[in-house]
């Protein structure tokens, strides 16, 4: 076992923000580490393709899929929001399918400019399709409280679910990454033409990656609905904050490795939330400036993320934990 | 029947003809050595073969079976395996970076940690098994990558200048191990520059020159090939 100090640091951070509102009693708490866990599993489930080297920017869209799929059919047709969840994950692996197949061609930031547009127009049909979304003004889910519609009164509830979700989509995250896929996706990564020469169908192995990956994502937008009860375009088809935030909190903790999302996700989602009350008060935007800051710090001085940090701190030599440093320099 | 059918292949890089209308078979268990100055096409060649380019023209059956249309890992599959000139490993562990083409055919961890590890021992890498390539000398480098496409269990390898840039006391060290290779039953196709090496392993070479084919026979017959001596040596009026 390699990386054993800083494993043990990610665990006593996360004992304390799975333990935080059990000793704080406190909603404002509660509510922020479901944020947290909710954008551990999305940064997780970003993260997956990233093994690839394929960094997408349209994940907003299978998160606003996945949503707009549990909302529309309990709102609409009154089908349970569990039959909902099976169907959220379908509709976006549908959405992966779409939007995986056309821009499996491009390249490194040719892909991630693209996925961006695939993005945008969900945003704009949600906009448009009326009859279906209610618009702008989006659909609100009933407050009916229990299980069987995924309502509760207290935070608890999603609280647990939001850290299943987290711990399932890190789970599978590191069965895929520790898999023939994840061999596949990070030697495609290293040198994708040494792939093919030996037999890697690489393309394949990015395209069942992104299934992967849209499939989580827009199971995590369903339950994301119903926590905060409605959907909006602007909200559910969000780039910034469905797109780019993962992406931000991937890069920050480590791209393509296991924890790198995780740690990204523990520190930027309160650090957000912070700036965006605090700086955001001050000047609208002001927030995405400290953002964007600690973006080009990290990528200049610490092109690994927080991970490379915590990996050089250990001891041991060989690199092939979880979070190995050249889990970055893989998919420059 | 030859392991390997080459006919009339034929590549243009817009008015270069890099490889013109090359043709020759290798039999199964053969070492065919295949020599030429600095860019006569030999790599150029291997890339077609390996369908890294597509020809212009030409037909490239492995095993009776035409494999011009398949893609470079389906032509892997099929019993091609072939090294990189420049090496390129793998960010992973030298292991990992062997478990690569075994989990292309098959998906188990366990049964592809175990062969690697086989494939390893007989390279002499077993020591190095959890460490880096990066961090290890050129001529560890080339054996990954020798040890990667054997991996493929391939019908015929392809090494491309598996020797050149190491010193001889490397040399020394990595030739056995192509015979090695061989003796298990390997037909190998490989390049070199390093004519002494070449010559003490292969049984028959072919010699290109600005894309063509000018020469095919034992070490002995090519090297006192007229054309092959004035390929390298040069002359006024080409007449060859």
């Amino acid at each position: 076992m390699s990386a054993n100090r800083w494993q043990l640091l990610g665990f006593i951070l996360l004992a304390a923000v799975v333990a935080a509102p059990v000793l704080v009693d406190s909603k404002f708490i509660l509510h922020m580490v479901t944020l947290i866990f909710f954008y551990v599993a999305m940064t997780s489930a970003w993260n997956i393709p990233v093994f690839g080297g394929k960094m997408s920017l349209g994940h907003a869209a299978f998160f606003g899929i996945g949503g707009y799929t549990g909302a529309i059919l309990y709102v609409k047709f009154g089908v349970s929001p569990w039959i909902g969840l099976v169907a959220g994950v379908a509709m976006s692996l549908l959405g992966g399918v779409i939007m995986t197949l056309p821009l499996l061609r491009l390249r490194g930031p040719f892909f991630t400019l693209a996925s961006i547009a695939f993005a945008e127009v969900l945003r704009m049909i949600a906009i448009d399709w009326r009859s279906l979304t209610n618009g702008s003004v989006g659909l609100n889910i009933p407050f009916k409280p229990g299980w069987a519609n995924l309502t509760f009164q207290s935070g608890l509830p999603f609280y647990f679910i939001s850290l299943i979700l987290a711990a399932a989509v890190v789970f599978v995250s590191y069965r895929l990454r520790h898999s023939a896929l994840g061999f596949h996706l990070r030697a495609s990564a290293s040198n994708d033409e040494a792939a093919q020469a030996l037999g890697v169908d690489t393309r394949r192995a990015h395209f069942i990656g992104l299934l992967w990956s849209s499939g989580l994502t827009g199971l995590i937008g369903v339950f994301y609905v119903f926590f905060i009860y409605v959907v909006e375009p602007n909200t559910m088809f969000s780039i910034p904050l469905f797109s780019l935030q993962p992406a931000l909190n991937g890069i920050i903790g480590g791209i393509g490795t296991i924890w790198g999302p995780v740690i990204g996700a523990v520190i930027m989602t309160p650090l957000g939330e912070y700036l965006r009350f605090y700086l955001g008060t001050i000047q609208q935007g002001l927030n995405f400036v400290v953002y964007g800051v600690v973006l080009i710090v990290t990528v200049n001085f610490i092109p690994g993320g927080i991970v490379s940090l915590l990996a050089r701190l250990k001891p041991s030599k060989g690199s092939n934990g979880p979070g190995s440093p050249s889990g970055a320099k893989e998919v420059r | 029947m030859a392991l390997l059918q080459v006919k009339n292949l034929t590549k243009r890089f817009g008015g270069l003809t890099a490889v013109k209308q090359v043709s020759f078979d290798i039999q199964p268990g053969e070492i065919v050595g295949l020599i030429g100055p600095n860019g006569a096409g030999k790599t150029t060649l291997f890339n077609l073969i390996s369908g890294i380019l597509n020809p212009e023209d030409g037909e490239i059956i492995l095993d009776g079976r035409p494999i011009k249309q398949l893609s470079p890992a389906r032509r892997s599959l099929a019993g091609l395996g072939r090294t990189f000139q420049i090496v390129r490993p793998f960010t992973m562990t030298v292991l990992e970076n062997v478990m690569v083409p075994l989990l292309a055919r098959d998906p188990h961890m366990g049964k592809a940690r175990e062969e690697g590890m086989q494939v390893l021992t007989l390279l002499r890498l077993d020591h190095l098994a959890d460490a880096q390539p990066d961090s290890l000398t050129l001529a560890y480098r080339k054996r990954i990558e020798v040890a990667r496409a054997l991996a493929t269990r391939p019908k015929l390898l392809m090494l491309d200048e598996v020797l050149a840039g190491l010193n001889p006391t490397e040399i020394s060290e990595n030739l056995p191990i192509i015979r090695q290779v061989h003796e298990r039953g390997v037909t190998i196709f490989i390049i070199e520059h390093l004519m002494d090496a070449l010559m003490a392993v292969s049984q028959r070479v072919l010699v290109m020159d600005q894309g063509v084919l000018i020469a095919n026979g034992s070490p002995q017959e090519v090297t006192s090939n007229e054309c092959v001596i004035k390929a390298y040596l040069g002359e006024e009026t080409p007449t060859c």
